[in-house]
């Protein structure tokens, strides 16, 4: 038998061997295409060339590596290739308990984790029939749209960043700041914050927190509007957006993108409004879409979300009840055996989570499904016929955050 | 065409359909104008210890409620079912995943490679019989070699293990936490 070049010991186990890492991350892999889409990416045409992206690159927003098929200055074909920030939280989870679970999905979405740690809090709740408090509830609804409006102009700046403009992360930092100092008021942690608990809230809302929100509402609706005025005419911005990376309604769709994407192609798809779920029935607000399925569409819909945001904040202060923040729940949680779906409306799209129970402390199953995982796959629908330089924007406009999308 | 009773819980209507049948109901509720179950809010690769199972969760707007489609009793050697991408697209990477992840080898998808674990990876860590070696003494996951396995899954396997808690129901306080106490099936060592 004659050795092959391209195999090595494993270092995990000594009696294996294994595809050496030089030749596995090669820009054409070693070995024969293992399905029919690879055997097509990597036939090459006539002039073209394939350039690496990432993992390590600024504008992947994480650790995110693209192989662009190019010719000359246009991207024909793509192949994201994910895993680099793999941690199989999943897997984690089904050998913690209940409780633990909430704080291993917490940097699943680290920009917005008061909705990824609410995940297994919403399906052990709902397999256990838990009345969860209104006041916490509400809390948790202010939480969510502090989270998003945080997230959202984390977002706007990101764009601006990626096509060269330094000054709107600028603001957006400062804005985003002040609502995470607010949030570390109330929970403790300005990142992944571990307040949601199943039956309810860590804590009461407090004199300090009560006093920055006050402080922020005076000037959020002001500061939504400054952020638009720096980018909604900036002539440079509008060129490399508007038109750029389009998708049509249909598409979309059967791409299974949600949140912003998908609302920027004119469908009305909020599990707000779709799936009511916490207090959002009680609450007045809009579904913002816009027709054009574009970047710049999708920049738009982020303001007028923000917006949206403030409102509802304005009104979950308004009825905001008395009473306790906590239902009683055992320390030593068994929770029913069963299944239970649930989905909310994260700043990215819907972020959905089925978790089964087989009767234990343990979860049996905690699938969590990601919308920037979803969203991201749009790129090699909207990429191709672009030039590399605008490529990055395109993908900004997603807003994809690795740390979900990998798990 | 459906394999087992329709039933309903909080806001969730559930059903269950064979491997055979699934491109059939996916098509229908895709396509039936009264029904217009368009949007697939999730794929998720299920490993209940004794079969595979494959469970979709759609979204209509003819109904608030949502739509759980459970494809199952996949056989864990062979674990085969139609891909849905021919509907829904966006089911591509969310296929890779549970192909990655379990092992479901979902016929159709063009691009079913792994997606998360580098390509010369070998085992399907979400399955119940993948253990992660864990902190406690006690765990059953302790003293196995778990993270490449010379030979796939088919292979190896003859009788399923399901693995519960910290293994306080397997290995009772005191006992040897050897691989003794575990059925004889879980890694290469014992087919060996």
């Amino acid at each position: 038998m004659t050795a092959d070049p391209t195999l090595v010991r494993s270092l995990d186990d000594p009696d294996l061997m294994v595809q050496t890492p030089a030749t596995i991350y090669d820009a054409i892999p070693p070995y024969p295409p293992r399905t029919e889409r690879e055997a097509e990416f990597y036939a090459m045409g006539d002039g073209e060339m394939l350039i690496n992206i990432g993992p390590q690159h600024p504008s992947t927003h994480g650790v995110l590596r693209v192989v662009l098929k190019i010719d000359g200055e246009r991207v024909v074909d793509l192949d994201p290739v994910l895993g680099y920030l793999h941690r199989g939280v999943e897997k984690i989870c089904e050998n913690g308990d209940w409780h633990h679970a909430i704080s291993n999905c917490d940097p699943l979405e680290y920009i917005a984790s008061m909705f990824s740690e609410a995940m297994p809090v919403l399906v052990a709740e709902k397999l256990l029939d838990l009345e969860v408090p209104r006041r916490a509830e509400y809390i948790r609804v202010l939480a969510w749209e502090l989270n998003r409006i945080a997230s959202h102009m984390l977002f706007i700046g990101w764009l601006a960043l990626d096509l060269g403009g330094l000054t709107p992360i600028l603001y957006g930092f400062i804005e985003r700041d002040e609502i995470v100092e607010m949030l570390a008021a109330l929970t403790g942690q300005r990142l992944l914050f571990n307040y949601l608990r199943i039956g309810g809230v860590n804590g009461d809302l407090n004199h300090e927190f009560l006093s920055r929100l006050g402080d922020w509402m005076s000037h959020a609706l002001k500061r939504a509007d400054d952020e638009s005025k720096l980018l909604n005419s900036n002539e440079i911005f509008v060129h490399r957006t508007r038109g750029l990376g389009v998708i049509d309604r249909d598409m979309a769709r059967r791409t299974c993108l949600t949140g912003p994407p998908l609302r920027a192609t004119g469908i009305p798809y909020d599990v707000r409004r779709a799936h009511p779920y916490s207090v959002y029935p009680e609450l007045e607000f809009d579904i913002p879409t816009r027709e054009e399925g574009d970047s710049y569409a999708r920049y738009l819909l982020h303001l007028d979300e923000i917006k949206q945001s403030i409102h509802i904040i304005d009104q979950v202060l308004g009825k905001m009840p008395d009473g306790p923040v906590m239902a009683k729940v055992p320390r030593l949680l068994r929770v029913p055996p069963g299944r239970a779906y649930i989905a909310i409306e994260s700043p990215r799209g819907q972020y959905s989570c089925f978790g089964m129970s087989d009767g234990s402390d343990q979860p049996f199953r905690l699938r969590i499904h990601d919308p920037s995982y979803f969203n991201l796959q749009a790129v090699g629908l909207l990429m191709p016929g672009h030039l590399i330089a605008d490529t990055m924007a395109i993908m900004a406009s997603l807003d994809p955050i690795m740390g979900g999308i990998d798990k | 065409m459906l394999a087992g009773p329709v039933t309903a819980r909080h806001d969730t209507t559930e059903i269950r359909v064979t491997p055979e049948h699934l491109t059939d109901v996916m098509t229908a509720l895709h396509d039936q104008p009264e029904l217009r179950f368009l949007i697939l809010s999730d794929l998720a690769g299920v490993d209940t210890g004794t079969v595979m199972q494959v469970v979709y969760h759609l979204w209509s707007d003819a109904t608030p409620d949502w739509l759980r489609v459970i494809c199952g009793d996949l056989l864990r050697d062979d674990p085969r079912i139609p891909s849905v991408t021919f509907l829904w697209n966006g089911a591509e990477w969310a296929e890779r995943e549970a192909y990655d992840m379990f092992g479901i080898i979902f016929e159709g998808n063009r691009d079913l490679r792994r997606i998360y674990m580098s390509p010369d990876y070998q085992s399907f860590p979400l399955r119940k019989d993948f253990l992660l070696p864990d902190d406690s003494s006690r765990s059953p996951g302790m003293g196995i070699r778990h993270m490449e396995q010379a030979a796939p899954p088919a292979e190896t396997r003859s009788a399923p293990t399901l693995r519960r808690g910290t293994g306080a129901a397997t290995i009772a306080p005191g006992d040897a936490p050897t691989t003794a106490t575990l059925p004889a099936a879980i890694g290469p060592e014992a087919s060996a």
